[in-house]
């Protein structure tokens, strides 16, 4: 398995070059230019010609390109046009919020849609079965925006139970160390920035959580049933087992992999940046910062960080291959 | 059992997190912002997002006086300017010190005219090499170095500076007031260099504590503020970012930050229905217009601009489509600023007035189709924005209705929009034939409006319009410092604008501001220069 890790680790190297020309190509061929985006109704043709010197958008797209290159080979994902900072320096800055919403959306996703899942296999067309499958419908079906919204207005203003929007509380200090607020509250034994910054994640988690959990169900439904069919379930069932060790024991390993294929997915996708619930939650993650740098047209930004998740994508793929094989004895990889 | 302890940690868990937060301390003022800034050295910024931060640490020579665009003294208390209107005298302010502990004196200001003025000075050239511009220094006074206005700038003694112009300026002291001029603590530029914008120093009633980015700005107050009367009521100002609009609202309704930029025109009335909240419109300052591109040849016949004119219903726009907001606009400058001419008869709504001007001007059958000066012929094209903009909150919508306003007078367009950058783009390129745009004015002075768009004749930004006598009306405006004589030229001005049609001016738009009612003091300025050192709450 170990030299299976290492040929698929291998492999990222022709995908994150096949990205880097795919965004970089895309990136200038969105129409639109930077210097015009910068100074807006201010924008002259002169001026506009001056700032696009100065930000070297003059060159050739080949050199452009090559330049961006070498620059990434010594760790230089380039510096923002907008700001000047450079965008390494904001990707550690604005990642660790993005996996923390993301873990929270997926740890809800998985505590509440596998169980969800079973359930809904075990009392096949019940009506829980029923209710669960158009949860799970709804899930997929309702818009974010939507969703964010009516949760921080329902839970923010009519009731106050939590906050509608931020990481922290204004009245909140907390020393950042990692970026990640949960971490850095325990580190400092900060209970106030610990209990501020959950309250603040419970919203948007949720919001984020309703399409990985509609996923999650669903397909740990599909996957149990068809391993419920399965001749060795009915051997166990006859042998006197309890169905909980039925299902969770037997069952549940072999339904598991689908859904491990789908949890993967929904990571990455996860970890890519959730724009809307960002958005609606002011959660200053990678997501809401890319769409911001896109209508910018700051482009460094949206190539360094595009490849920085092409990159997350690939590991995580890779960690669910590897997972397999301790989920499934049978699995061995070349 | 393992369920009764499972129970039990929830409904622990729930009553920890769920509840009322902590209340924000009543010596904390959160102010909603809608984006984060792109960086707090006054110098290089153009963007009131990043401006209104600057504004409560650094100040100028001279600002804009509470709500009105008229100068008084800040960190000059007086000046006096020579009898050709070339040299100014400004004595300032003793024992005034920047946050830093840096005096503030002569060789400080010198040093801050130098770093905007000079592209060899080094902490000029850093910011050049960095990608950044002093954008507002070349656009107010012509350039840099030889090109600049301001010619020499010397320290007489510790307490008076000397500027030297090449000539007049009208509008010298309204641009000094503009946030871009204010002055910094050389020592803090010099220590941190391209990076001072993220480490603003002034003299202001604030101080820079930290950025968090893509959160938050935290201020504090200044204890050792020169001006005691002016002094910071309440001791803590958070600045946060909120990009969506129905967010910073939730966040007012819940009270996690008590004022905000950037209010739907539709929320106006959910905001004035809530007896927590309270409203506050800033005098306006941002002009909506319908602008022909003068390479069309049917635009080149006043006849036909006039009947735009006419067909236009202004008041049926504002009335729906700006929240009770906007106000019609006649011509260029808003009622706030003082070249305004109240005289000035606008075009009456008139739809039949509309087609007999086309009759005349050769289009019996109405007007639908456009002929470039090389020829090309395309079906008329109204162009809308994808944004909204102070000065047309719901584009799509106002595009919607003039467009049906014209096709009543027979002229049918096709309504077209794209991406916002590409909108300034094709502007600029001169590919727009008739489009909304506007403008936002920096200085409260009557120059900042008309002669930024009608001083280069044919120039894109005009809309290739060349109308001499008035480009030399307003050069001559710019050029005196009498503001008497200088409002009776800009009043000709608009006259003339208004009767070559050069331009159609829409709407003026006062944009709402919403607080909580407990927020007393703000003080809301045309120019957007808004100080929060005049807030405090009351109960």
């Amino acid at each position: 398995m170990g030299q299976y890790a290492i040929k698929r680790f291998l492999t990222i190297v022709p995908v994150l070059i096949g990205v880097s020309l795919i965004v970089f190509s895309f990136t200038h061929l969105i129409p639109g230019d930077p210097a015009v985006a910068m100074l807006g109704e201010r924008a002259t043709p002169q001026r506009v010609a001056e700032v696009r010197a100065q930000l070297g958008l003059d060159q050739p797209l080949y050199t452009q390109y090559f330049i961006y290159v070498g620059k990434i080979l010594h760790g230089d994902l380039g510096a923002s046009i907008l700001r000047g900072d450079p965008v390494l320096r904001d990707l550690v800055r604005r990642f660790p919020a993005t996996v923390e919403l993301a873990t929270s959306a997926i740890l809800i996703a998985i505590l509440v849609g596998v169980p969800m899942g079973i359930i809904s296999a075990v009392w096949r067309n019940s009506f829980f079965d029923g209710f669960s499958r158009l949860v799970a419908l709804a899930g997929v079906s309702m818009p974010i925006f939507w969703l964010g919204l009516m949760l921080a207005w329902c839970f923010g203003v009519v009731l106050g139970w939590l906050p509608t929007g931020f990481r922290l509380g204004t009245d909140v200090t907390l020393v950042t160390v990692t970026h990640f607020n949960i971490l850095d509250s325990l580190l400092a034994g900060n209970w106030s920035a610990l209990v501020s910054s959950l309250r603040h994640l419970i919203l948007p988690a949720i919001a984020l959580s309703t399409i990985p959990m509609a996923v999650i169900a669903r397909m740990t439904r599909a996957s149990l049933l068809e391993v419920l069919s399965q001749d060795y379930i009915r051997t166990a069932e006859s042998k006197g087992l309890p169905q909980r060790a039925v299902i969770l024991r037997h069952a549940m390993r072999n339904a598991l992999l689908p859904v491990m294929t789908v949890t993967g997915l929904q990571v990455g996708r996860l970890l890519a940046g959730a724009i809307l619930t960002e958005t609606i939650f002011s959660w200053p993650g990678i997501g809401l910062w890319i769409y911001e740098s896109i209508q910018a047209r700051d482009y460094p930004i949206v190539q360094g960080a595009t490849l920085f998740i092409a990159t997350i994508f690939v590991m995580v793929n890779l960690l669910t291959d590897v997972l397999y094989a301790s989920v499934d004895p049978r699995i061995k990889y070349d | 059992m393992r369920l009764i302890a499972w129970v039990t940690i929830g409904i622990a868990l729930a009553g920890m997190l769920l509840g009322a937060g902590p209340a924000v301390a009543q010596t904390t003022f959160v102010f909603g912002n809608q984006g984060e800034p792109v960086e707090l050295d006054p110098a290089v910024i153009t963007d009131g997002i990043s401006n209104r931060i600057t504004r409560q640490v650094s100040e100028g020579l001279v600002k804009y006086d509470g709500s009105t665009t008229n100068v008084i003294p800040s960190l000059a208390e007086k000046w006096s300017v020579s009898a050709d209107g070339t040299v100014w005298t400004f004595t300032l302010r003793k024992n005034v010190k920047f946050h830093d502990g840096t005096p503030f004196d002569a060789a400080a200001v010198v040093w801050n005219f130098d770093r905007w003025r000079l592209s060899t000075h080094p902490q000029h050239e850093n910011q050049i090499k960095a990608g950044k511009t002093f954008e507002y220094y070349e656009a107010q006074f012509g350039g840099f170095d030889d090109k600049s206005l301001i010619t020499k700038v010397e320290a007489v003694n510790p307490t008076t500076v000397r500027v030297t112009l090449k000539s007049p300026q009208g509008p010298f002291l309204a641009n000094l007031a503009m946030f871009v001029f204010d002055i910094v603590s050389p020592t803090a530029v010099e220590k941190w260099g391209v990076e001072f914008g993220k480490h603003p120093v002034g003299t202001g009633p604030y101080k820079f504590v930290e950025w968090k980015v893509g959160q938050e700005v935290i201020l504090e107050a200044n204890p050792d503020y020169w001006d005691k009367a002016h002094a910071a009521k309440i001791s803590r100002v958070v600045v946060r970012n909120i990009k969506d609009n129905s967010q910073r609202l939730a966040g007012l309704k819940a009270g996690e930050i008590q004022g905000f930029e950037g209010l739907n025109p539709d929320d106006v009335k959910v905001v004035r229905a809530d007896p927590n909240l309270q409203i506050i419109l800033r005098p306006t300052n941002t002009t909506g217009y319908l602008a022909f591109n003068f390479k069309v040849k049917e635009f080149q016949d006043k006849r036909v601009r006039m009947a735009i004119a006419h067909a236009i219903n202004k008041k049926g726009i504002v009335d729906a489509l700006y929240g009770g907001l906007g106000l019609v606009a006649k011509e260029f400058q808003p009622p706030s600023l003082w070249g305004y001419n109240k005289e000035l008869k606008d075009y009456e709504y008139n739809p039949q007035r509309a087609r007999d001007l086309l009759k005349e001007a050769g289009f019996p059958q109405g007007l639908k189709e456009i002929t470039w000066d090389d020829g090309k012929k395309e079906p008329l094209q109204f162009w809308y924005m994808p944004v909204s903009r102070p000065y047309y909150p719901n584009p799509k919508e106002i595009g919607e209705a003039m467009a049906a306003d014209l096709a009543k007078a027979g002229i049918t367009v096709q309504l077209q929009t794209t991406d916002w950058t590409v909108y300034l783009d094709k502007r600029k390129n001169g590919q727009l034939p008739l489009y909304m745009l506007g403008w936002t004015g920096d200085n409260g002075d009557p120059d900042n409006f008309v002669c930024y768009f009608f001083c280069s004749p044919g120039a894109s930004r005009e809309g290739f319009y060349t109308n001499q006598p008035l480009t030399e009306i307003l050069l001559q405006a710019q050029k005196l410092t009498d503001q008497g004589k200088r409002a009776e030229l800009y009043r000709k001005a608009e006259q003339m604008i208004h009767d070559d049609v050069a331009r159609l001016f829409i709407a003026h738009n006062q944009p709402p501001i919403p607080f909580q009612k407990k927020v007393k003091g703000y003080v809301a300025n045309p120019t957007n220069s808004e100080f929060f050192n005049t807030v405090y709450f009351q109960e």
